[in-house]
């Protein structure tokens, strides 16, 4: 180092950190404390100047892999507005309706079926909270337990494909985001499966409510219907898998495919609600990707300080294999998921993480289905859940009022996570199977 | 806070502002909608000119797509701070009127700083490309970079409102 002020790994840590988690604690927004963080190591080391912000944001929104982010949600917010929703929650009631506490069920395979035409969790507890949580409670239901079912479901829109997650961390750790939709499939169908068994549980004890079984032919009929959106998810990840498109253009197929489908086949669509869905399409992908610029100039520091080899020194001494490092990337995340918002954790501590995780030899498909597991877990744990928050918003409650089953449902999906760390098949077996050329 | 400001400034240059600041909002959101809209157009004639003869690969429409892109972000990263839509954390017990506001005037005076940082270094960075241009489509690229300076000054106006707004609450007599 020359002449100046420069700062050492330990305070350059220190002052990034403390300077980030001081002002996340006065609400300053994620993205902007993380952008603030940067500056005063910036300003005051030699060799470093602001702009390093501005080519570290243009850097990572100038990319073609991140467009699929607008896309997705796009494709979302159409199909809503284009009525395609209420087809898929008559079906989901044909199907589940008549099983014990029928309503919170038809709750969990709709956000199972959401979840393959929309990669935002976010975006499926805004929707879903409307439907349920109302309609739950006055079937009987009990207030908190309607809340974190809502929230605890949305989970699924990230980890089924498509996922904006598997996005953001296929582009920025080189990932194929093939491999990651594939693996995603297995461990999103189990946590439903989980969910649903949780849900039969609590109905059975509290005595919920359930449906008349619907006829064969009212089952056929709804899935007559909902078939054609039922086909989005299989042109996304049919696309992409078999190499036709790439992400970013599987993506826009599914907009124009939802567009034709909501303005010609449902004809639910006008003109407002086409308005809506772009305008909060735009949003929200704006604000979420914003933050992916400002968390990239963030890891850019640490990585320019050596930060994630200095934190892991101890770590590689442990000797931990492929499960004990597992277990520790698990624990990383889900803590981390509690204080920071999944896209910039992915960027921050994926990064820290990798070089640990190809240590021991993880698949890097592997490593990154545990990572978006059980970051997908931290939007529905306190203080910064954003599901969570979103579900106790419409319900107009305070977040520790449905803490304690939000707690009951997490325990068995904590579950479906340790068997996805103690056998990589249960990721790896439909990447092997459908394109082995996509792993390393 | 010992300040007394004033209840109620001029009100016609407040209802001014108020009209200037809704309206330049509003002309965003319309910029936004419309970015998502087109950004779908290159993307679709990237892949039908390679699945069809029916129209020539144009060259350009990778790059296009791409700074649509940067645009929509930058353009809903402007709108978020008006609407509140930026993502933060609320590590607070529920809080009355009055310290609510005031920790929100605290949150905006470090959201301003980097606003001003945006502008201060956003107009280097526009110097900075004054005689670049694009690759493929050799497009100037301070169409893009000035999106930069531009988000920090469309913060400032926002921030503005939002400060009046907090000062008020704060200036607020405590219900009895």
């Amino acid at each position: 180092m020359t002449g100046g002020v420069a700062f050492s790994p330990a305070l350059a840590a220190l002052v990034l950190f403390g300077v980030f988690f001081g002002l996340m604690f006065l609400r300053v927004p994620v993205a902007f404390a993380l952008g603030l963080a940067c500056l005063p190591v910036m300003l005051f080391e030699d060799r470093l100047s602001p702009m390093i912000i501005f080519n570290e944001t243009f850097k990572s929104y100038n990319s073609f892999i991140l467009l699929a982010v607008p896309f997705f949600l796009l494709t979302a917010n159409l199909m809503n507005a284009g009525g395609i929703t209420d087809r898929l929650v008559r079906l989901s009631r044909d199907l589940v309706g008549h099983f014990p506490g029928g309503l919170a069920q038809v709750n969990v395979v709709l956000s199972i079926f959401f979840a393959g035409i929309s990669g935002s969790s976010t975006a499926d507890a805004a929707s879903q909270g409307k439907i349920f949580i109302n309609a739950q409670v006055k079937e009987g239901y009990d207030l908190s337990f309607s809340v974190a079912i809502t929230a605890v479901s949305a989970v699924l829109a990230v980890i089924i494909p498509p996922s904006i997650l598997m996005i953001v961390w296929g582009g920025t750790l080189t990932v194929s985001i093939g491999a990651l939709f594939l693996a995603g499939i297995i461990p999103g169908l189990l946590l439903g499966l989980v969910q649903m068994a949780t849900v039969h549980a609590y109905a059975k004890l509290r005595n919920y409510p359930k449906y008349a079984r619907s006829t064969f032919r009212e089952v056929v009929a709804a899935l007559a219907v909902a078939v054609p959106a039922l086909m989005t998810p299989v042109i996304i990840i049919g696309g992409k898998v078999f190499g036709w498109f790439t992400a970013t253009e599987s993506a826009a197929i599914a907009v124009l495919y939802a567009a034709v489908l909501s303005i010609f086949f449902y004809r639910e669509m006008s003109s407002r609600a086409l308005y809506d869905a772009l305008a909060d399409t735009g949003k929200l992908a704006a604000v979420a990707l914003f933050c992916v610029g400002t968390a990239s100039a963030f890891g850019w520091l640490l990585a320019y300080y050596q930060i994630p080899k200095a934190l892991l020194a101890g770590v590689g001494s442990w000797g931990m294999g492929i499960t004990g490092t597992g277990f520790f990337i698990a624990f990383c995340f889900l803590m981390v998921g509690c204080f920071l918002d999944a896209i910039p954790a992915i960027i921050i501590v994926g990064t820290i993480l990798e070089p640990l995780a190809r240590a021991v030899n993880m698949d890097p498909v592997h490593f990154a289905m545990v990572g978006i597991i059980s970051l997908a877990f931290g939007l529905v744990t306190p203080p910064y859940g954003l599901c969570l928050m979103i579900s106790c918003a419409i319900a107009k409650v305070r977040m520790v009022y449905v803490l304690k089953d939000v707690a009951i449902m997490l325990l068995p999906m904590l579950g479906v996570l340790a068997a996805t760390i103690v056998w990589p098949e249960i990721i790896l077996f439909l990447p092997q199977l459908v394109s082995p050329e996509l792993l390393k | 806070m010992p300040v007394a400001w004033p209840q109620q400034p001029a009100p016609t240059r407040k209802w001014v502002m108020r009209k200037f600041i809704h309206g330049y909002y509003r002309v965003l959101n319309w910029l936004l909608v419309g970015s998502v809209a087109i950004l779908i157009i290159p993307v679709s004639l990237q892949i039908f000119s390679r699945f069809t003869q029916l129209i020539p690969s144009y060259i350009w429409t990778e790059e296009m797509a791409r700074f649509l892109f940067i645009w929509m972000i930058m353009l809903g990263a402007m709108i978020g701070i008006r609407d509140g839509a930026h993502f933060d954390v609320d590590l607070w017990p529920e809080l009355k009127p009055r310290p609510n506001a005031l920790l929100r005037i605290v949150s905006s005076v470090f959201v301003l700083m980097f606003a001003l940082v945006f502008i201060w270094y956003g107009i280097k960075f526009v110097q900075f490309g004054w005689d670049q241009s694009s690759e493929l489509a050799e497009m100037p690229m301070n169409y893009i970079f000035i999106a930069w300076p531009l988000s920090g000054l469309t913060w400032v106006l926002f921030l503005g409102e939002r400060f009046l707004h907090d000062l008020r609450t704060l200036a607020e007599k405590p219900p009895a």
